[in-house]
């Protein structure tokens, strides 16, 4: 080989080599989004109905020092100090956290679900052991951060930051203690400038509310949320965002939220959801007695208990009595009906086209991820920074979101084991599926009731976007027919469901205050 | 030349392949004659009973033996008597016997490949040789890559430099060693979210690079129509996470896998109709892993080779 030879060869390699490796180091770990500019300030935000509380003033907190005072005029040069000559960690978390840091805390609480949402293992004598919290290390660790652990999380976390922004801003515009930087011009603001007054600090009760909730939530990570909880209150100084009495006013709010939030939390029945073997039996054996089928875990060793068959019993937010958002019963195996929609399932297996595996894939959210209710956080996520919404009125969007999901899923979770309808590789001889079949029973699909759910909340606030929200839904509930683990009946009847169980949080919501 | 041509083809197909355990002879310090070509077919079925997630061997019965089969149709062609390339292009079925997973089949990822003789020096009937490879993988199809251990490979673009030494004693018996590092590039999943040590906000995922080492002992007998190998292999991937407990793998793991393996190729040299037919069979079986199969393969394949 000639010189120019190796040399026109050595290059392209380098080139195919640049364009193979090119993009390896910016995949995106969290939302790429900076600080912006809110759209409202929601100035009466301070009347609107908190879910845990009567009311804004509910949980009580002191008037600040005034500005002139030699108190604040301490704080504001400590403050200064600390917002000048950031090192390089101290810019990155001021940029990570942003003016609306309820979207990082929604993002780290689905990274923990997707983190804990690992199915317990067989042991070596086909017995399964199952995650505890009286001994959260296990093995297996508690929690395990299925459907119905992950959808009760993420209501907690909102609705604790709802009522704590409402506290909050009850008192911003109570007391109105301007912006650090309104009262000394020398102080700097890292984001865009508004008239929110700043005490108490928004921030602070979000990083401690988030923080106190998710470390119930993941007893294992309480080290991991304490750091971040810490860089996030010290970027509120490093930002020039608050004073140390706005933070502590901030950090009283969100404590008190917080015990009233995990108060209501520890009487929810949750701790009973996974019931013992023979309720478990039980259940099914109702099922069968008043239907003539009951669904059977087809895993081996086989599953002695489905998933969390107590969850329809978990206490709702917003709908009075979940025999109310029942359907009616599933079309008997064997029947017309059936028949139609278990020859789909085949055809399907039969031929799944790109499309239809591409939308399986794309909704499966099963094992080891965020779930369906993470994905629809995720979607929400996006619209609130795209419409601009301030902290207060984010809180209010993933709040009723997450309310409406949760009531969904117990909604759904009630149907499952009523019903106990088998999955469509029980029913159907030698069918495979291209997605894993879940370890709960078929009708109703969660993912349908999830999404049906999600979808409506978002119709309601962002009027605009109905028609896709919507539509992503119908995707979602006919994602599990293409997968091969629901029957078209599932599905529709799942959405169906979702929207029922989530008008009972938007008839709450529209009369909130914040229409 | 002509009668050496399989293995370096096999080599080929299967170094890329290799992740799911299926790889045989890694490349060899044959080369094709000028305007030599080969054409060759290659069948590979590889089983797994039990498989490392992390560094820890399980058996899960919801998959219990799984069984990927492997068509491999190759050319190899003799641009010089020191420059060779090399063509294969697979087709794969996956199935298991636990479990309701369905299994799929499907064209794999085109091989392109060239080959370069940088040293053949002879000392008496001592012989010494260093090769240079260079092969380049891409998919032939929209296979899903984020579907194990049943997905048809990784589904991804990747770039494989490779260094052949050889030396042969007498003629009769050769030690080789090569090493080779394989740049991987992005595979495009059907999820826009998935978690490896962290949240990933995108449908793409980041196939690790790896390293391969192989070590061969090899011979000739019956008047060079037999050839035999042994082969010590080791496939790394330099990054990657590992398999959650009791999850499924994805192709951002950290596979590693370790195997040893046997070769044997006959050619009908003497048999006039079938002078320029070659058979040969090959077994290996992978001793240590990190999120892989323990995979056992077994292969058989045919070559038929002429000069222009």
């Amino acid at each position: 080989m000639s010189m120019k030879k190796i040399l026109t060869g050595s290059l392209s390699l380098i080139l195919i080599i640049a364009s193979i490796t090119s993009c390896e180091n910016d995949l995106p770990t969290h939302f790429p989004f900076t600080a912006y500019e809110f759209s409202d300030l929601d100035e009466d935000g301070g009347s609107w109905k908190p879910i845990l509380f009567a009311n804004g003033s509910s949980i009580v907190i002191d008037q600040p020092a005034a500005v002139n005072s030699a108190e604040y005029q301490a704080e504001l040069a400590t403050l200064k100090s600390a917002s000048q000559n950031l090192n390089g960690s101290q810019t990155n978390a001021v940029e990570y956290w942003t003016n609306n840091p309820s979207i990082r805390w929604n993002e780290i609480a689905l990274e923990l679900a997707a983190k804990y949402n690992l199915i317990p293992p067989p042991n070596p004598d086909g017995t399964y052991t199952l995650p505890t919290a009286a001994n959260p290390q296990g093995p297996p660790p508690f929690p395990f951060a299925h459907p119905p652990y992950t959808c009760r999380m993420l209501a907690y976390l909102s609705v604790a930051q709802f009522d704590g922004l409402i506290t909050a801003w009850h008192y911003k515009y109570e007391y109105n203690r301007p912006t650090p930087y309104q009262t000394d011009n020398t102080i700097s603001y890292a984001y865009k400038r508004n008239s929110l007054p700043s005490y108490p600090s928004d921030g602070a009760v979000i990083a401690v509310v988030s923080r106190d909730i998710l470390k119930a939530m993941f007893p294992l990570e309480h080290d991991y949320l304490n750091a971040l909880a810490e860089d996030h209150l010290n970027s509120l100084m490093w930002s020039g965002s608050n004073t140390t009495s706005d933070i502590e006013a901030g950090k009283a709010i969100g404590a008190a939220v917080k015990t009233a939030a995990l108060a209501r939390a520890s009487t929810d029945k949750m701790s009973a959801a996974q019931a013992p073997r023979p309720a478990s039996d039980a259940i099914k054996q109702a099922a069968f007695n008043r239907f003539g089928w009951s669904w059977d875990n087809m895993e081996s060793p086989v599953r002695p208990v489905g998933l969390a068959p107590l969850f329809g019993q978990v206490t709702m937010w917003n709908v009075p009595n979940v025999v109310d958002v029942r359907p009616v019963p599933p079309p008997a195996p064997g029947s017309v009906e059936f028949e139609r929609d278990a020859e789909e399932l085949r055809s399907f297996a039969k031929k799944t086209t790109e499309k239809q595996r591409k939308i399986a894939n794309w909704w499966s959210d099963g094992l080891g991820t965020y779930t369906p209710p993470g994905h629809w956080n995720r979607r929400t996520k996006e619209y609130i920074v795209e419409y601009e919404m301030n902290p207060l009125r984010t809180a209010r969007t993933f709040a009723y979101l997450n309310m409406a999901v949760m009531d969904a899923g117990v909604a759904c979770w009630d149907t499952k084991y009523y019903y106990h309808y088998p999955r469509p590789i029980q029913t159907i001889k030698g069918f495979k599926t291209i997605l894993g079949t879940p370890n709960f029973p078929s009708y109703t699909s969660g993912h349908s009731a999830f999404s049906g759910a999600a979808a409506e909340v978002l119709a309601y606030i962002f009027p605009a976007e109905a028609e896709s929200c919507r539509n992503w839904a119908l995707e979602a509930a006919e994602s599990r027919i293409y997968g091969g683990i629901h029957y078209r009946f599932d599905s529709e009847v799942g959405i169906d469901q979702g929207k029922k169980a989530a008008k009972f949080t938007i008839d709450k919501a529209k009369l909130d205050g914040a229409d | 030349m002509k009668k050496y041509l399989l293995s370096g083809l096999f080599t080929l197909t299967f170094f890329l392949t290799s992740f799911l355990l299926t790889a045989q002879t890694p490349s060899d310090a044959i080369m094709m004659k000028k305007n030599e070509i080969c054409f060759a077919f290659v069948y590979d079925q590889g089983k797994w009973d039990q498989y490392w997630e992390a560094p820890n061997l399980i058996n899960n019965e919801n998959i219990g033996t799984f069984t990927r089969s492997t068509y491999a149709p190759m050319i190899a062609y003799g641009i010089t008597d020191k420059l060779n390339v090399l063509l294969a292009a697979p087709f794969m079925k996956t199935k298991s016997t636990g479990g309701q997973l369905a299994g799929v089949q499907g064209f794999q990822d085109i091989n392109i490949g060239v080959k370069y003789e940088v040293i053949k020096k002879d000392f008496g009937r001592h012989r010494v040789s260093a090769l240079a490879v260079a092969q380049f993988v891409t998919p032939m199809t929209n296979y899903l890559s984020d579907y194990m251990p049943y997905s048809l490979g990784l589904g991804t673009q990747e770039l494989t430099s490779r260094v052949i030494g050889q030396y042969e004693f007498n003629k009769m018996i050769y030690v080789r060693a090569s090493a080779a590092y394989a740049w991987r590039g992005e595979t495009e999943v059907e999820r826009p979210y998935y978690y490896a040590n962290g949240s990933y906000y995108t449908t793409f995922m980041d196939v690790p690079s790896a390293v391969n080492y192989q070590a061969i002992i090899g011979g000739w007998a019956l008047k060079h129509s037999l050839r035999a190998e042994a082969t010590y292999s080791i496939l790394n991937n330099v990054s990657g996470d590992d398999i959650r407990r009791w999850n499924m793998g994805q192709p951002t793991n950290k596979m590693e896998s370790a195997q040893a393996g046997f070769f044997v190729q006959y050619y009908f040299r003497d048999i006039k109709p079938l002078k320029d037919f070659s058979l040969m069979t090959a077994f290996s079986q992978v001793l240590k892993g990190r999120n892989v199969g323990k995979a056992t393969s077994v292969s058989g394949g045919v070559t038929y080779q002429f000069t222009f």
